[in-house]
């Protein structure tokens, strides 16, 4: 049969088929399914028939424009469903914190990278009362902001809250600062770890050094009574960001028996619950630092909210969901 | 997928459930350069408009309020931008969409958003040292033209309209000459292609590429190529 031919005779179907992609295509969300029933089986006529046309070398042209005409029915018809809710209930329930136990290893390394060199750096300048580790970390304009938040009772960060809309203002700032911090140390895990590692340490050893800092030069009330709050969720979404990043490093720098680039793929696939999880704590924390934490209340009662989200995040990641797991 | 002969276009064939190849065309760093270029620039009038926008929100709502408001914004731009565009129904950013780009899974099928969410986190580290340095080196290192997040997420920027090839066909030979040797499938179609298409060319170039069959047609210059037509007449008539 000559090109030509195949084309006559198979051309009111290709039309039928190419006007029921023009109508898919457009949208309308109600005509839709009597058209789309129709749809699977034009769109396997259409690909065997773009498999004859190629194995009997019918001109390019016509290949051509079989192909296109498959390849856009194959776009609709492999449509990602729609997210439902009932998925998010069940990652934050189940999914996320099944994962982080799962991946305990990379959580005390991730964990370690962080309070190793915080430790590192706090213990000795507080046993020595020696401020120069310290001085050489936070660097002039670090130390200038930790006297203008915590300073003293006068000139303390909760002092800055008074004027209208300042808690909404600085809880977008948390927002776009530290959930942008998750995202950065995530991503650095794809430099085989070390970029998430990096920003671990380097966290660590500013936080260290910030904790010194205020114990020897600052109020530590003003200090501990506003990050006693949002602490807990800010500090471990860190950690799990870090873990996240770790997981995508070590998809490519330990393979084991699958290609790079495929163990790539994977670990990143399963990675990601891990920073949309940490995404989600940090923009948590930042509601809590934006709107609770720089409230004039009574110290006491500050810490018993932190002792609060502190227990209550580390019951998260140690109960919930264990059962529902064990049931599959 | 076929990995026998290198080709040497851009064409990335994929074996459908159905059983069929589909070839996809994908779109290297030039074009997706300018797709970037044009996202900055949507991203920045986005930018500058809610600037101004939550500037006269802040002198309703309160100086703080805006402040707020824009910074929420600056986020969800930077980050979500480009993930949220891709994601979505077309696949592609305003920008791809405007170069006729479009980003699929390795499978020809749409992404999802974990994987849109993927190469668009980890476009920072493509962006590295600088003027998407290595992002670049790993396009030119991967045959199908993928960046670090491409590779990590599967997926492929392709051109949305697969390439429509000119033909303009010489007249048809008047005699038909069987070929002195078996040939293989791809050589067939080869032949084919060059009578379909020979008619957009000038005549030195027609000569150019007819010798490169001088092996086949046993001769040079006019005679190579009036045989190779008579070739594929031979194989036209004979399909």
């Amino acid at each position: 049969m000559q090109g030509r031919e195949f084309e006559m005779k198979n051309a009111s179907r290709w039309a039928e088929y190419e006007l029921l992609l023009n109508e898919l295509e457009a949208g309308g969300r109600r005509s839709k399914s009597a058209a789309a029933a129709k749809l699977p089986k034009l769109f396997r006529e259409l690909c065997s028939d773009l498999a004859i046309a190629r194995y009997r070398m019918y001109d390019l042209a016509l290949c051509e424009r079989l192909n296109g005409l498959v390849i856009r029915g194959h776009k609709l018809l492999y449509l990602r469903p729609a997210g439902a809710w009932i998925k998010v209930l069940q990652f934050f329930v189940i999914d996320f914190p099944t994962i982080v136990r799962s991946e305990w290893r990379l959580l005390i390394i991730a964990t370690l990278a962080f309070l190793l060199p915080g430790i590192a750096i706090l213990v000795p300048a507080l046993l020595g009362n020696d401020l120069s580790w310290v001085q050489a970390v936070l660097g002039v304009e670090g130390m200038r902001s930790m006297d203008s938040m915590y300073g003293s009772a006068d000139d303390q960060i909760a002092n800055l809250r008074e004027q209208h809309g300042s808690n909404f203002m600085m809880f977008c700032f948390y927002i776009f600062n530290n959930v942008g911090i998750d995202f950065r140390l995530y991503a650095g895990g794809l430099l085989a770890g070390l970029g998430s590692l990096f920003f671990i340490v380097y966290n660590g050893l500013f936080f260290g050094a910030a904790v010194a800092y205020i114990h020897l030069a600052c109020d530590k009330t003003a200090f501990y009574s506003f990050v006693a709050g949002h602490s807990a969720p800010e500090l471990v979404a860190m950690v799990i960001a870090g873990m996240g990043g770790l997981r995508l490093g070590l998809g490519f720098l330990n393979p084991g028996r699958k290609t790079r680039i495929r163990s790539l793929v994977e670990s990143a696939k399963a990675s990601l619950p891990l920073i949309y999880g940490a995404a989600a704590m940090t923009f948590f924390a930042a509601i809590i630092e934006g709107f609770w934490s720089a409230q004039p209340v009574e110290p006491e009662i500050k810490y018993a909210v932190g002792v609060f989200m502190w227990s209550v995040t580390l019951m998260y990641f140690l109960v919930m969901g264990r059962r529902f797991h064990a049931a599959r | 997928m076929t990995d026998s002969p290198p080709r040497i276009d851009t064409l990335q064939s994929i074996e459908l459930a159905e059983g069929v190849e589909i070839r996809l065309r994908i779109a290297g760093p030039y074009v997706r350069s300018f797709a970037y270029a044009i996202d900055l620039m949507i991203q920045l009038g986005i930018f500058i408009g809610l600037a101004m926008i939550t500037s006269v929100v802040g002198i309703a709502l309160g100086q703080n309020v805006g402040q707020g408001v824009l910074l929420l914004g600056m986020f969800i731009l930077h980050w979500f931008y480009q993930i949220l565009f891709e994601a979505g129904k077309k696949g592609a950013s305003p920008g791809k969409r405007a170069m006729g780009l479009r980003v699929v899974d390795q499978s020809g099928i749409p992404i999802s958003f974990g994987q849109s969410f993927l190469r668009n986190m980890l476009r920072g580290v493509d962006a590295l040292p600088g003027f998407y340095g290595i992002g670049l080196f790993s396009c030119f290192a991967s045959k199908k033209f993928q960046r670090l997040g491409d590779m990590a997420a599967n997926t492929l920027v392709i051109y949305e309209r697969p390439f429509t090839q000119r033909v303009s066909a010489l007249p048809p030979a008047l005699e038909a000459i069987a070929p002195t040797m078996p040939l293989e499938r791809e050589e067939q179609a080869a032949i084919l292609d060059f009578k379909n298409r020979a008619g957009q060319w000038s005549e030195a170039r027609q000569l150019e590429l007819s010798d490169h069959a001088s092996e086949l047609t046993k001769s040079e210059g006019r005679e190579g190529l009036a045989k190779l037509l008579a070739i594929a007449k031979w194989l036209n008539d004979r399909k």
